[in-house]
């Protein structure tokens, strides 16, 4: 287990606040935020690289946060691979192992494991210069694999890959997790990434966190303004508390004109003792959350149901982005999105200026408090 | 007139007065005088001084500057703006002040001790050296830091992630990720040491036969109203410096670490 506790660091302006962060054996947590938010300088001090002016970093159970890099036994792959480029890629992939004091040749049953699963075998009495961006990448994999750590802290290995070799690089790194047990932090400004390799995630943002847990709440119940935003959600409207009830948050917005009955069991709960009548809040919803209906669909109990008129949409390949002004909203206020299948969208044949009907499903409607980060004006 | 060709104009110009300079020279070439002053006795101890004293001030100036180079790349430690700015001394205080400097100091309590009981310096083969050495180690060290300032830190995090102490790191990773860019410092340090003449003299003379390197006697031979014979000893000193500043772009031809 590898945890972080409250560290704190500054780099010139920059500074580092009280950051936590814990990864179980064989776990992979994703640390995702926009660029400058810090996420490399906790990598950093994390690896040793850094020395943090408070907390402290244990790997199972030993603090290490006094350890040099060597000590600490955490494989580094930064984000442009640091291939060391005088060295063959044989000499890469034996670096750890040789600098540990290890007897490892390239015939090593280890190494040669690790290099057939990595399809990295043709490529060994290479030099660094000529090989592509995808080989690079094994490379740097099996080079930190073969050192013998089972930690691995990888500082946004596959930004510069194009999206089917990162795709398939993604699989690559679930399946080396699996076989050796790695614990791995990764830090990412890809969301798709994130969520597709990480266990439990941190959002940071202006050197803090944000918001850290299961990837699934994060995703769907960021918990302020800055977080929604960062994971795209477009869907904000500005609401009020109507009331507070045992089991359930009712609260509404005007612009669209929404009347919302929040289960406690959704985000509303931990806010219930927080918020009060009249409070004004901002709710939120994913595009892919909200369903078009034809405006003759049946009224369902449970959804919320706003009308509207089709003011533009764009095609994203496998779904369409539909823009939808509700009735009676002005012309400068936000327009609701939804993001619908593609197939979904021709069935409708759905075009601009078309009426439709909306749908929240009130299960997936998330509300912030409006004195929480990003919603100060 | 518009930037592009103003600018390309400028640089017209400047090749203009090396070359110019130089080519001047011919006219006071004479093939018979060229062959007799490079044969002489005289001129090849000169010039074998002068590369044995180069060379040596280069590889001590280097002892010094690599590590010194690295701390000044790598670490952050009370004084490091201080060094900085002392290892641009020589290269803004006159080499004859450098040399009086020396001299200076071989007058005081500490230096006298040093040549009774150590080693004669002044006016000496070793005064020639340590002149040398004293105007080239800021360069070497400036230069030697400029080539590790370009591998970045990362590289040595990555090794030291993998295992490696700092002084594998060091061996292992910087040094020859870095060997272009000291090479290159290491043949422009010597090229200025080969053409040191101000410090040289103050502190070592200008004897024949003992401490007379190539800018000396280029220095002697003008002072007696040797034309021809000068002429002959700076070509071999351009024709040196030509093929060092050569090897030097060879070698940063290629800007990839390895």
């Amino acid at each position: 287990m590898l945890e972080a506790t409250d560290i704190s660091i500054k780099a010139g302006r920059f500074r580092l606040r009280n950051v936590s962060l814990s990864v179980g054996e064989s776990g992979c947590h994703a640390i995702v935020g926009p660029t400058g938010s810090g996420k490399t300088l906790l990598l950093e001090s994390i690896i040793g690289l850094r020395r943090p002016d408070a907390g402290r970093i244990t790997i199972e159970g030993i603090d290490v946060s006094s350890f040099p890099i060597e000590r600490r036994r955490l494989a580094y792959v930064p984000q442009d691979l640091a291939l060391f480029p005088h060295m063959t890629v044989q000499d890469n992939i034996l670096y750890g192992a040789r600098a540990r004091g290890i007897r490892r040749t390239a015939n090593d049953r280890i190494v040669q494991e690790l290099v057939d699963s990595l399809g990295i075998g043709h490529l060994m009495n290479r030099r660094i210069d000529n090989l592509s961006g995808g080989e690079r990448q094994r490379i740097a994999l099996a080079r930190a694999l073969a050192s013998g750590c089972n930690y691995l802290l990888l500082d946004e290995p596959l930004s510069s890959l194009h999206e089917s070799l990162k795709k398939e690089l993604w699989f690559l790194l679930k399946d080396l997790r699996r076989r050796y047990s790695l614990t791995i932090v990764m830090v990412t400004h890809d969301l798709e990434e994130a969520f597709f390799l990480g266990d439990s995630i941190s959002v940071m943002m202006e050197g803090e966190i944000r918001q850290a847990g299961n990837k699934t709440a994060i995703y769907n119940r960021p918990a302020d303004l800055d977080v929604a935003k960062f994971l795209g959600i477009r869907n904000l409207f500005n609401g009020e508390v109507a009331e507070i009830t045992d089991n359930a948050l009712i609260v509404f917005s005007k612009e669209p004109a929404i009347f919302l009955r929040l289960p406690v069991m959704n985000s509303s709960s931990r806010l219930m003792g927080v918020l009060q009548p009249g409070a004004k809040v901002m709710l939120g919803i994913r595009s892919e959350y909200v369903t078009i209906l034809q405006t003759q669909a049946p009224q369902e109990a449970s959804c919320c149901k706003v009308e509207g008129v089709i003011e533009e949409f764009f095609d994203m390949a496998a779904s369409f982005l539909v823009a939808i002004r509700p009735f009676g909203c002005a012309n400068g206020s936000r327009p609701v999105e939804a993001e619908i299948p593609a197939h979904l969208f021709y069935r409708l044949r759905l075009k601009k200026g078309h009426s439709v009907k909306l749908s929240f499903d009130d299960q997936k409607v998330f509300v912030i408090p409006c004195d929480s980060r990003g919603t100060r004006p | 007139m518009n930037l592009k060709r103003a600018s390309i104009a400028c640089a017209f110009v400047t090749l203009g007065i090396y070359a110019g300079l130089t080519g001047s020279l011919f006219y006071f070439f004479r093939e018979d005088v060229w062959w007799e002053t490079l044969l002489s006795e005289r001129v090849l101890f000169s010039l074998r001084l002068s590369i044995i004293a180069a060379t040596v001030s280069t590889l001590l100036a280097l002892l010094v500057a690599v590590p010194a180079a690295f701390a000044l790349s790598r670490y952050d430690f009370p004084g490091k703006r201080l060094v900085d700015t002392i290892l641009e001394v020589p290269m803004i205080v006159s080499p004859a002040a450098l040399g009086a400097m020396i001299l200076i100091f071989f007058n005081n309590p500490l230096g006298i001790r040093v040549q009774e009981h150590w080693v004669q310096l002044v006016f000496t083969v070793y005064g020639v050296i340590l002149a040398q050495l004293v105007t080239v180690c800021g360069v070497a060290t400036r230069l030697t830091k400029a080539a590790m300032d370009e591998i970045p830190v990362r590289y040595e995090a990555v090794a030291r992630s993998l295992g490696a102490s700092p002084a594998k790191a060091f061996f292992t990773i910087t040094l020859p990720m870095s060997r272009r860019g000291i090479l290159a410092a290491s043949i422009l340090t010597w090229a200025k040491a080969l053409g040191e003449f101000g410090a040289t003299i103050t502190v070592a003379g200008s004897m024949a036969m003992k401490t007379e390197t190539l800018p000396i006697a280029i220095f002697m031979r003008l002072s007696t109203a040797d034309i021809e014979g000068t002429v002959a000893l700076i070509l071999i000193l351009v024709s040196i410096g030509v093929a060092v500043l050569y090897a030097v772009r060879l070698l940063s031809r290629n800007k990839t670490y390895a």
